[in-house]
C-alpha cells in the first residue's frame, strides 16, 4: 500500500470498488433473506380450490400413454400424469414431511405397493373413496378383495400386481426347480441371488417354514425364516441381494437362481429362453400395487372417474398389453384376445394369466404394527449388510 | 485541506466494531432461521431485524466517510462468504448435531426430540464397526492404487505429452461424459462370471494365484471386496491424475537437467527432485479420492456383497428404510469427525501445514 495508491483512491469517481462491494454484499443478504421473510409472513396458505383436475404421480414404465389421452376426451379433466413414484421406502421418506404436519401433497393419486398403503391407512394419510361411483370396480379381482388393512375396500383399489417367485437359469442349473429349498441347495453356492425387499425374500422362506404370511403380527412368529436367511448368508450361499438389477445377473449367468418378480421374467424370456420362472409347490407372495386418495386432496369426484375408467376391462387391456403386468381386473384376458395379432398371444401366457391352482398358492402380508415392522425391517438390514 | 478537515468530523467511532457486530449478528441471525430454532413470526421479526442491521452498516459507510468505509471494507468483503457458510454449512450442521442427540418416541415420529441422546453414537460406533472398518479400508487401499496407477499416467502426460498433451488430458476426464451409475454398472458385466476378464483369467491359468491373493473367490471376481476396491480405483482415478498432473506440469524441466550436471542419476533426480514438487498435487488428490470413497455406497451396492457393505449403504438404509434420522445423523457425523481427523493427520505428515 503506497501513499500514491492512496491519493489515487481518494480522488476516484463517487462510486470506488470498495462502495460498490459494501452495497452490493447488502443488496445481495437482502436478495437471500426476503424470500425467508416472506414464505415466514405466508403461513400455509395455498389450499387447493375444487377445480376438474387430477393428479396421479405413478410408478415409471407403468402405463399406456393412449389410456391418459383417451381419459381426458372422455371426461374433460385436465389430468397430469407423473412417474416419481421410484421406491416405496424413498417416497415415504420424501412426502412425510408435509403428510406428518398435516399439509397435503400435490398429487391427488398416489400408488404404493399393498404394505406401504396400509402403513398410509393407518397414519391417516389416505382418505376414503366413493366407492358407489366407481361401478366398475366390481371387476376386481377376487383374491384381491378385502385385504386385512382394509376389510371394507374403502380406501384403495389395486393397479396392477405381481408374483415374487424363483426363476432360475435352467442351463446353469442343469434341472428343473420347484422348491424353495433348492434355493439353498449347496451345489448353487455363491449363486443364489434374493431381493432387498423384504417381504418377498422373507416370505418365501417363511412359506417353506410352514407359515401363513396373513397370520403374521409379530416378528417371533418369523424368526426361524430370519436365521435360514442369516445362514445361508454367512456360509456363502447368497450372492447378493439386489433390486431390480438381478434381472443382469441372471441372464449374466451369475445367478444360477434367484427371488425374481413374473413381470421381469416375462421380458428377460423374450431374450433368454432359458430363464424359467415358478411358483415354488410351498406358495409364491402376491404383491400389488394401489391407488390411494391422499389425505387433503379435493379431487375424489375426479379420480374416482379414473379408477372407473381403467376398472372397465376394454381399457384395463390396453394396460396390460403395454405394461405387461397381471391385471387385477376381471375380463382383461377376453379383451387381449379380442384386440388380436401380438396382443392376442398375451392371453396365452401363463405368468400374466396365472391358473387357478397357481393363484391358490399366492399368499400377502397383512399389516404389521409401527413397532414390529421396525423389528423386521432392522433384522433384514443387519442380513443384508446395511 | 478543508475537505479533510470536514471528513475527519463525520467519523464514526470504531466503525470495525460495527461490521464485525453487524457480520456476527447476521450470520447467527440466519443459522437461526435455518436451524428452525426460530419460526414463524419470531423468524420474520428476526429477519426485519437482520436487514436493519445491514442497512445501519451503509448508514455508517455513508456518515462514517472514507475512514469508516475502509475500516468496515474488510467485513464487507468477508460477508458473502461467511454468511454463504452459515446459511448452507453451520446451519445444517446444527441441525445434524441436534438430530443426532435426539431420540423418537415411534419409528413414525416426524420430529424427534432432543434428549443428549448419547446412545445414538455409541449404536454408530459398536453395530456399525464393521462398515465403518470396511469403508476406512477400503478408501486407503483405494487411494493407494489411484495414485500408483495415476502418477505414471500424470508423469507421462506432463513431461512425454509433448503435443498431445491437451487431448491425453481430455481422454482421462472422458469416462465422465457418461453417469457415475453407468459405468459402475458396466463393471458388472465386464467382471461377470462368464464375462471376458474372468474368462481371460481361466485360460491363462491365474486363477490359484489370485484366489491366493484373495482377489478371486471360488472363481469370481464378482461381488468381492476386490471387486468394490476396484470400482472405486477406477471412478475416482481422474481425481488422482488431474492435480498430480498440474503440480508436474509447472516442474522445469531444465532442474532435471540441473540435477544431472551434478551427477545424480534419472532415478535420484526423480526422487529428490521431481517428486517433493509434486507432492502438493499427491496431497490433493489423495484428498480427492478418499474423502469421497469413504462415503460411497455405489460401488458397494452394485459390485459388492453382503459381506462388503461401506457406511454410505448402512446411512442410506437408516434415513431411508429404518426412518431412524437421530442414528443417520451421527453416523453421518462419525463419519465426517474421522475423516477430518485423518485428513489433519495427513496434512502434518505431509507437512501441508495451510491445511493442519
Amino acid at each position: 500500500m503506497s501513499t500514491r495508491q492512496k491519493t489515487s483512491e481518494s480522488q476516484s469517481p463517487r462510486y470506488s470498488r470498495r462502495e460498490f462491494l459494501i452495497r452490493s454484499g447488502v443488496v445481495g443478504v437482502g436478495a437471500v433473506s426476503l424470500p425467508a421473510i416472506l414464505s415466514a409472513c405466508g403461513g400455509g396458505g395455498g389450499s387447493s380450490q375444487a377445480t376438474n383436475t387430477l393428479y396421479f404421480e405413478n410408478w415409471p414404465g407403468y402405463m399406456d400413454s393412449e389410456t391418459v389421452a383417451l381419459f381426458k376426451k372422455e371426461t374433460g379433466i385436465d389430468f397430469t400424469y407423473t412417474e416419481k413414484f421410484n421406491d416405496n421406502n424413498e417416497y415415504f421418506a420424501k412426502v412425510q414431511p408435509l403428510l406428518a404436519k398435516g399439509k397435503t401433497i400435490k398429487p391427488d393419486l398416489v400408488a404404493p405397493t399393498y404394505w406401504m398403503a396400509a402403513r398410509w391407512i393407518q397414519l391417516g394419510w389416505a382418505q376414503k373413496i366413493e366407492m358407489e361411483a366407481i361401478p366398475n370396480a366390481k371387476n376386481l379381482r377376487k383374491d384381491l378383495k378385502s385385504p386385512s388393512w382394509d376389510k371394507n375396500n374403502e380406501y384403495q383399489l389395486p393397479y396392477q400386481t405381481g408374483i415374487a417367485g424363483i426363476a432360475y437359469n435352467a442351463s446353469i442349473t442343469g434341472r428343473e426347480l420347484k422348491s424353495v429349498e433348492d434355493l439353498f441347495d449347496p451345489a448353487f453356492k455363491g449363486q443364489i441371488g434374493m431381493l432387498t425387499e423384504m417381504r418377498d425374500t422373507v416370505g418365501l422362506i417363511a412359506m417353506a417354514n410352514g407359515i401363513k404370511l396373513s397370520e403374521i403380527s409379530s416378528f417371533d412368529q418369523v424368526a426361524s425364516a430370519f436365521d435360514k436367511l442369516e445362514a445361508a448368508k454367512k456360509d456363502g450361499q447368497i450372492r447378493s441381494f439386489t433390486g431390480n438389477d438381478y434381472m443382469d445377473d441372471l441372464s449374466a449367468g451369475n445367478f444360477a437362481a434367484c427371488v425374481a418378480w413374473s413381470g421381469d421374467v416375462l421380458q428377460l424370456q423374450a431374450e433368454n429362453p432359458d430363464i424359467k420362472f415358478v411358483i415354488p409347490e410351498e406358495g409364491g407372495t402376491s404383491w400389488y400395487d394401489t391407488m390411494l386418495l391422499v389425505e387433503g386432496s379435493q379431487h375424489g369426484e375426479q379420480a374416482a372417474k379414473w379408477m372407473d375408467y381403467i376398472y372397465d376391462p376394454v381399457n384395463a387391456a390396453r394396460i396390460t398389453a403395454t405394461v405387461q403386468y397381471i391385471s387385477p381386473v376381471d375380463g382383461v384376458r377376453d379383451e387381449l384376445v379380442k384386440l388380436g395379432g401380438e396382443t392376442a398371444k398375451l392371453a396365452e401366457s401363463p405368468l400374466l394369466f396365472p391358473s387357478d391352482e397357481e393363484i391358490a398358492r399366492l399368499q400377502s402380508w397383512g399389516a404389521l404394527s409401527e413397532t414390529e415392522e421396525a423389528k423386521f425391517d432392522e433384522r433384514f438390514a443387519t442380513i443384508i449388510g446395511a | 485541506m478543508t475537505g479533510v478537515t470536514s471528513h475527519r468530523q463525520r467519523t464514526v467511532r470504531r466503525p470495525e466494531l460495527v461490521g464485525l457486530g453487524v457480520l456476527a449478528t447476521v450470520g447467527v441471525g440466519l443459522i437461526a432461521i435455518a436451524a428452525e430454532w426460530i419460526t414463524g413470526v419470531g423468524a420474520t421479526v428476526i429477519a426485519i431485524f437482520l436487514l436493519a442491521a445491514l442497512v445501519s452498516v451503509v448508514w455508517t459507510a455513508f456518515v462514517g466517510g472514507l475512514d469508516a468505509r475502509r475500516a468496515l471494507a474488510p467485513y464487507g468483503l468477508l460477508k458473502p462468504g461467511m454468511l454463504w457458510l452459515c446459511l448452507f454449512f453451520i446451519a445444517p450442521l446444527w441441525s445434524m448435531l441436534e438430530m443426532s442427540l435426539s431420540s423418537k418416541k415411534s419409528r413414525f415420529d416426524f420430529l424427534p426430540s432432543f434428549t443428549w441422546e448419547w446412545g445414538n453414537f455409541q449404536k454408530a460406533l459398536t453395530d456399525f464397526a464393521p462398515q465403518f472398518g470396511r469403508s476406512f479400508g477400503y478408501a486407503a487401499a483405494a487411494t493407494l492404487l489411484t495414485l500408483a496407477i495415476g502418477y505414471p499416467i500424470a508423469y507421462v502426460i506432463a513431461f512425454r505429452g509433448g503435443r498431445f498433451r491437451s487431448l491425453l488430458l481430455g481422454l482421462v476426464a472422458v469416462p465422465f461424459f457418461t453417469s457415475y451409475l453407468i459405468r459402475t454398472i458396466a463393471w458388472q458385466s465386464l467382471l461377470s462370471d462368464r464375462g471376458p476378464i474372468v474368462g481371460t483369467i481361466d485360460k491363462l491359468g491365474l486363477n490359484a494365484p489370485l484366489e491366493w491373493l484373495h482377489i478371486m473367490n471360488n472363481g469370481r471376481l464378482m461381488n468381492t471386496p476386490a471387486a468394490v476396491i476396484g470400482g472405486l480405483t477406477y471412478n475416482f482415478l481422474p481425481f488422482m491424475i488431474l492435480p498430480i498432473y498440474v503440480s508436474l506440469e509447472k516442474v522445469d524441466v531444465k532442474l532435471v537437467d540441473a540435477a544431472m550436471d551434478l551427477y545424480s542419476t534419472v532415478s535420484q533426480a526423480f526422487r529428490r527432485v521431481v517428486f517433493p514438487m509434486s507432492l502438493p498435487g499427491v496431497f490433493a488428490g489423495s484428498l480427492l479420492v478418499f474423502i469421497p470413497a469413504a462415503g460411497d455406497f455405489v460401488n458397494a451396492q452394485f459390485l459388492g456383497s453382503p459381506e462388503t457393505t461401506m457406511i454410505g449403504n448402512s446411512i442410506q438404509n437408516q434415513f431411508l428404510v429404518q426412518l431412524n434420522y437421530p442414528l443417520a445423523s451421527a453416523m453421518s457425523l462419525v463419519l465426517m469427525a474421522v475423516i477430518t481427523a485423518s485428513v489433519l493427520v495427513y496434512a502434518r505428515f505431509m507437512g501441508t501445514e495451510d491445511i493442519a
